[in-house]
């Protein structure tokens, strides 16, 4: 045994032993790294440290969590879920957890930079702000004089909380602003946004939810009501977008709900699933087609065990006849590429490669199980061609059946979340009157309608198409319709805050040509501009790259989507680091630079005379919080007037201490405030209640019905989603041109059908191509890698569904970080052991790469028809429906130093966005065909 | 203090070095989340004296419930109860519901991310089991703490009495004590305990270490910096159910932050304590439980 006194003297021998080996875990070694001794008066600084807990809102990813920052002398030092916020109610990922690392990290953007190569070289030289925005502001103002101020693009990118540079941009006079929903999962959207006005269709999970009580009192309910969820193409585990569906979906299967998921791979969603259908990508439509075909076909008011339809839903919707006859219409039609009659249960067999037998008992099954909600997904139908039609079914779906808005059923959660932004937003800018010269003539109108996409290309995209971003930067633009209709201008300026279109707006090939092509010596797009808190591969190809300050160190509102009306506040949790600057900082100091220089467009009355402090910017915002028509079952406030609109806090509505407008059908209370929700948690929770679609509710469309058609007349007047740009193509004589494509005049007034592409099962089209090109290829999302979080080391370690798996190999590397002078190599070498790191794979059927010869850890090449390639290892597994491959969205081929080890293992991960077909978008909204490839294997 | 050996040290511990150990922490509880530490020229006095119930959290409000309850709410309550009681009468233990965790790993860094841990030491990493062959599948995941064993074969191993089990059942270690032989790493039949190399983040990545790493470690209440070169570096390292959390009446990391709510913490000695109402389902299990190491995690399958 070891003498007591010594034991110092053994624990540092011990250690003088030990210390080289990394034990247990240790992923990475570093060479010629050297202890950094701190002196005694920091340690002491951070021993009486001041400790505070801040309440914000994550934005690790777009699920916008409520978290509660525990600040240690200044210092982040641990992220929790906030119980406070029912969103997550105090629960919190691995990437929420993980936010330190995004926030203190080597390669984080520390100081404003102005390009000095040539774009893709990443050289930089550090410049003060005052530089860097004289440099901004005077290429704005002489390409607003050149061209028009409709020739800047400002893209908001993936995170929500924009409104400042919404405002600045709309004030400058561009209709282009936009954010990350044009490259996100626009098809998806289109059914609940033709037939509600709403956006997507979650399952009623949602625990806890407020509601008034019989006795008048509101509490807390924690009941889980939901029978069934049937996930298609939707992930909720992985993809946390909508968070409470992780602890929802198994709270309600314990209390008795059947959980079926539809994915090609057995995601962490299938895991927990009573029965996984593996179907074959892009067949969701039809499997969807095959479910309502049933249901009609097999629905009976008199018999208890068929009675699928409730009747009910014709009383708050209207067109339902004109649908259901399109529908079918294609009953007794032949499908050319298998001879079987549309929709039938034998020809979704032979497409989906789903058994007859499975769809009917899927489709008896939903259709007897109340309350039910039927919820799909991005990458399963948002990434595909046709996949609006498998939303507009979808929502037919959870409508017929009875179950939208039924307690435990399906709510859109656009519809029912807060309203906030109001005049943030800078909408009032757009309906500013400009004068444009065409052919000659002098055309008046309003800054709207000079939108590149409302009134050219995608006239229907209303949430915009940045993956047609490319062809708009080499091509221009021409407008075809409204009053600027011939005019052309040119895209010279492309603002990216917070995205990274190169690698996930579509095809990054098709991205770099755009922002690199030059007429002469210039480049066409004459000024990009990337803002963001970490350096992703957009910022390479940028001239002026800013620091914005990350969502610890700047304020907004949590834009989520909740089953009721909830708001959070993301506060200043730390100071900003570096030279970083919030949005407000950064939009109201390029204000004051354009102002100085002349634009006559800013005005002090609009920016810092009216929005002095960051803190009034955003209680503008606030003012339009709830912003909800009063309404459903129980009433949230039975001593308020039923469908009127809510403004104000909850505790004021509560009181009623509130002005009533009869004449805008107003409650207005108490306005919320940053104050007031710092004062309250972070958390603004008005009641929840259900029954939102009575007379009119929460619904959006022309007719406060649900929309069953999309072109109709109202009371004398055109009406329905679709009537305003039919009215556009009528007018101008042309249909736009993703509606040529299909062969139609205009678009449908009800229910229509058309096939996705590369798809050799379903599109006669390529069928020629199944011998040569056996794999469909799609993605899916590593939550912990999804595109702009791979810098962070605790996520680097955690594998994750089969697409981020610790396969690789050995390598001692050059250690470059994202310096004063953008990506610079420390000197530094970091030995990154073999099976430590997680990088993107492409998950393979074992029994598919068998055949191939292949074995884990293999490098493949994929190569599509188009010839289009990219590289990555296999990993072969039994969790993949054969003939797929899945690969991870924005999980490999990133090239940006500032992904560290991500960056490191470039040559051997896959960038699933090099294979899409870059020349077509989605017909009707542009997106980009993220999940309708097909390519073949080679081994490299 | 939370190290205290109390009434049921380890039977290899000498009376001498509980006394000197009880000397050195005079109390048996300590207060606040960094409590307030004044540092000598030679070594730093760590945390004093304060009553326990004055020091706890209080419990999350939450709108009244219709029926049951948020299960924080409940467990934070559980808590108080226990904490009421001397550390000997409650037995904490760790329910983890496999039909709710979700793989998430969130449990993992927010216990990596509250304990400060380094690269190389994880507390609580998430297993993921895969059977069958496609179209039949299945997938489990498995959060793995230490399961704080009633008879746990880390602690008879440990030539210095470093290690032991708390009159409340949790195992600890005096980072002071551990000459870091790894003993205790080999002998924990779930892999458990890792080894603290002297590793940081910042190594890794740039070579300047991070602002988070250079905070002391709540662990223990001891809020020891590693930056400075001593301990724990170079001692064995493992989950202690966050006792620091615990000890002041709020939930430990994983528990508060488990994205399915998979997680449940309590005293299970208080038979109305949620985590005594789980463990008394019939689909409760324990690992290697043929080892007789009788732990104090139970898994619901």
């Amino acid at each position: 045994m070891i003498d007591w006194k010594d034991k110092q003297l053994s624990r540092r021998d011990f250690l003088k032993a030990g210390g080289a080996a990394a034990g247990g875990l240790a992923a990475l070694a570093a060479l010629g790294s050297g202890f950094k001794q701190i002196d005694r008066a920091e340690a002491r600084r951070l021993q009486q440290a001041e400790v505070k807990t801040v309440y914000s809102a994550c934005v690790m990813c777009p699920a916008e969590c409520g978290i509660a920052v525990r600040v240690e002398n200044g210092v982040a030092s641990a992220i929790y879920g906030n119980p406070y916020a029912p969103l997550n109610s105090g629960v919190l990922c691995a990437k929420g957890a993980s936010g330190l690392q995004m926030v203190y990290n080597a390669n984080r953007i520390k100081y404003p930079m102005i390009r000095v190569g040539e774009r893709g070289e990443g050289k930089f030289r550090r410049v003060s702000w005052e530089e860097a925005l004289n440099f901004i502001a005077d290429r704005l103002l002489e390409i607003k004089r050149k061209y028009g101020a409709e020739a800047v693009i400002m893209d908001c990118g993936d995170v929500t909380d924009r409104d400042p540079y919404y405002y600045l941009f709309r004030a400058f006079g561009t209709p282009h602003t936009v954010e990350h929903g044009a490259i996100c999962d626009t098809p998806r959207r289109h059914g609940p946004k033709l037939m509600f006005g709403g956006k997507r269709v979650e399952p009623d999970i949602m625990r806890p939810v407020l509601v008034r009580q019989p006795d008048g009192s509101l509490k807390n309910d924690y009941k889980y009501r939901t029978r069934l969820i049937v996930y298609a193409g939707w992930n909720p585990f992985t993809a946390t977008r909508i968070v409470y569906e992780s602890r929802g979906t198994v709270e309600a299967k314990l209390a008795g709900a059947k959980i079926i998921v539809i994915d090609p791979a057995f995601s962490n969603t299938a895991t927990k699933a009573d029965q996984w259908i593996p179907i074959r990508p892009g067949t969701d439509p039809d499997l969807f087609a095959a479910v309502l075909r049933y249901i009609l076909e097999n629905h009976s008011d008199d018999d208890p065990f068929r009675r699928y339809i409730d009747w009910s839903f014709l009383e708050y919707s209207r067109g339902w006849e004109e649908f259901e006859a399109a529908f079918k219409s294609w009953w007794d039609k032949t499908d050319p590429i298998n001879g079987l009659n549309y929709f039938s249960l034998e020809w979704a067999a032979e497409r989906t490669g789903i058994e007859a037998e499975t769809i009917a008992e899927l489709a008896h099954t939903f259709g007897i199980t109340k309350p039910a909600a039927w919820v799909w997904g991005m990458n399963g139908i948002g990434h595909h061609y046709n996949g609006y039609v498998a939303s507009i079914i979808g929502t037919a779906l959870n409508v017929i059946t009875g179950n939208m808005e039924v307690p435990g059923g399906a709510i859109d959660t656009e519809l029912v979340k807060s309203d906030k932004g109001g005049r943030a937003k800078g909408g009032h800018f757009l309906k500013r009157e400009v004068t444009r010269v065409i052919n000659g003539q002098e055309v008046t109108g309003k800054v709207e309608e000079l939108h590149m996409d409302l009134f050219g290309k995608w006239t229907a995209a209303w949430d915009d198409v940045v993956g047609d971003y490319p062809s708009r930067f080499l091509e221009g633009v021409e407008l075809k319709y409204g009053p600027f209709r011939g005019h052309k201008y040119p895209i010279k300026a492309f603002f990216i805050r917070t995205g990274n279109p190169v690698i996930t707006g579509s095809n990054t090939d098709k991205w770099i040509e755009a922002l690199t092509a030059k007429d002469g010596e210039d480049y066409r797009v004459e000024l990009v501009v990337y803002i963001d808190t970490p350096f992703l591969e957009t910022g390479l190809y940028a001239d002026v790259v800013l620091p914005e300050a990350s969502y610890l160190e700047r304020m907004s509102l949590s834009d989520i989507y909740p089953s009721h009306q909830l708001l959070y506040l993301r506060d200043f949790v730390i100071d900003k680091l570096y030279e970083s600057k919030t949005q407000y900082d950064i939009a109201w100091a390029l204000a004051r630079k354009l102002y100085e220089k002349g634009d006559p467009d800013i005005k002090p009355e609009d920016f810092w005379e009216k929005y002095p402090t960051e803190e009034d910017f955003w209680n503008e915002a606030l003012k339009k919080a709830p912003g909800r028509a009063h309404t459903g079952e129980p009433l949230p406030y039975p001593h308020l007037p039923v469908n009127y609109k809510l403004y104000g806090t909850p505790d004021s509505l509560e009181a009623g201490n509130v002005t009533i407008d009869d004449e805008g059908k107003k409650v207005i209370g108490e306005y919320v405030t940053v104050q007031w929700l710092r004062e309250h948690h972070g958390v603004a929770v008005w009641p929840m209640s259900w029954h939102r679609f009575k007379n009119g509710g929460v619904l959006k469309t022309d007719s406060k019905k649900v929309d069953f058609t999309w072109d109709y007349d109202l009371d004398g007047k055109r009406k329905g989603r679709y009537a305003k740009y039919n009215k556009l193509i009528e007018e101008a004589g042309e249909a736009p041109p993703g509606i040529q494509e299909l062969g139609w005049e205009k678009y449908p007034k009800t229910f229509y059908w058309f096939e996705t592409l590369w798809n050799p099962y379903t599109n006669p089209d390529y069928a020629k191509y199944r011998e040569e090109y056996p794999f469909q290829v799609i993605s899916g999302r590593v939550h912990h890698a999804m595109s702009g979080t791979q810098m962070v080391d605790w996520l680097g370690r955690i594998p994750t569904e089969d697409l981020w798996v610790p396969l690789n190999d050995e390598r001692v590397v050059d250690e470059i970080v994202i310096g004063e002078n953008g990506p610079q190599p420390t000197g530094r070498k970091v030995r990154i052991p073999k099976g430590t790191w997680s990088i993107g794979v492409i998950q393979m059927n074992r029994a598919d790469g068998e055949k191939l010869g292949l074995k884990t850890g293999d490098l493949v090449e994929l190569e599509t028809p188009l010839g289009h390639t990219t590289r990555g290892k296999v990993y072969l597994v039994e969790t993949i429906r054969p003939g797929v491959l899945r690969l991870p969205f924005g999980g490999g081929g990133r090239f940006s130093p500032g992904l560290g080890k991500t960056y490191d293992f470039r040559d051997v991960t896959p960038n699933a966005n090099a294979l899409v077909d870059p020349d077509h978008h989605s017909p009707i909204m542009g997106m980009s065909l993220y999940g309708d490839m097909i390519v073949k294997v080679k081994k490299v | 203090m939370s190290l205290d050996r109390g009434s049921e040290a380890g039977p290899l511990a000498s009376e001498e070095s509980r006394r000197s150990f009880l000397g050195k922490f005079a109390s048996v509880v300590f207060a606040g989340l960094v409590a307030p530490a004044v540092l000598g020229d030679t070594e730093p006095v760590r945390a004093g004296p304060a009553a326990q119930a004055e020091g706890l959290v209080p419990v999350v409000e939450l709108p009244e419930p219709v029926e049951g309850e948020h299960p924080v709410q409940r467990m934070m309550e559980d808590l108080q109860r226990a904490l009421q009681k001397p550390v000997e009468q409650r037995k904490w233990a760790m329910v983890i519901d496999l039909r709710k965790c979700t793989g998430c790993n969130g449990c993992n860094v927010a216990c990596i991310t509250e304990n400060k841990l380094p690269p190389g030491v994880t507390y609580r990493p998430v297993m993921t089991e895969t059977h069958g062959t496609y179209p039949n599948v299945a997938r489990r995941f498995v959060p793995r703490p230490c399961m704080q064993c009633e008879d746990p074969p880390c602690v008879p191993v440990c030539p210095v009495h470093a290690t032991w089990k708390r009159a409340d059942g949790i195992v600890v270690i005096d980072y002071d004590q551990c000459i870091g032989c790894r003993y205790c790493i080999t002998a924990c039949p779930y892999s458990a305990r890792s080894f603290d190399s002297g590793y940081f983040y910042g190594d890794f990545e740039g070579g300047e270490r991070q602002p988070y790493e250079l905070l002391p470690s709540p662990e223990y209440g001891e809020n020891r910096t590693r930056a400075d070169g001593g301990s724990p570096i170079g001692n064995a390292r493992k989950c202690h159910f966050c006792l620091h959390r615990i000890e002041r009446g709020e939930l430990p990391a994983c528990t508060l932050s488990c994205m399915g709510r998979a997680t449940y913490f309590g005293d299970m000695n208080d038979p109305k304590s949620l985590v005594s109402e789980l463990i008394g389902q019939p689909n409760v299990m324990r690992l290697k439980e043929d080892m007789g190491t009788d732990p104090k995690v139970f898994y619901l399958v």
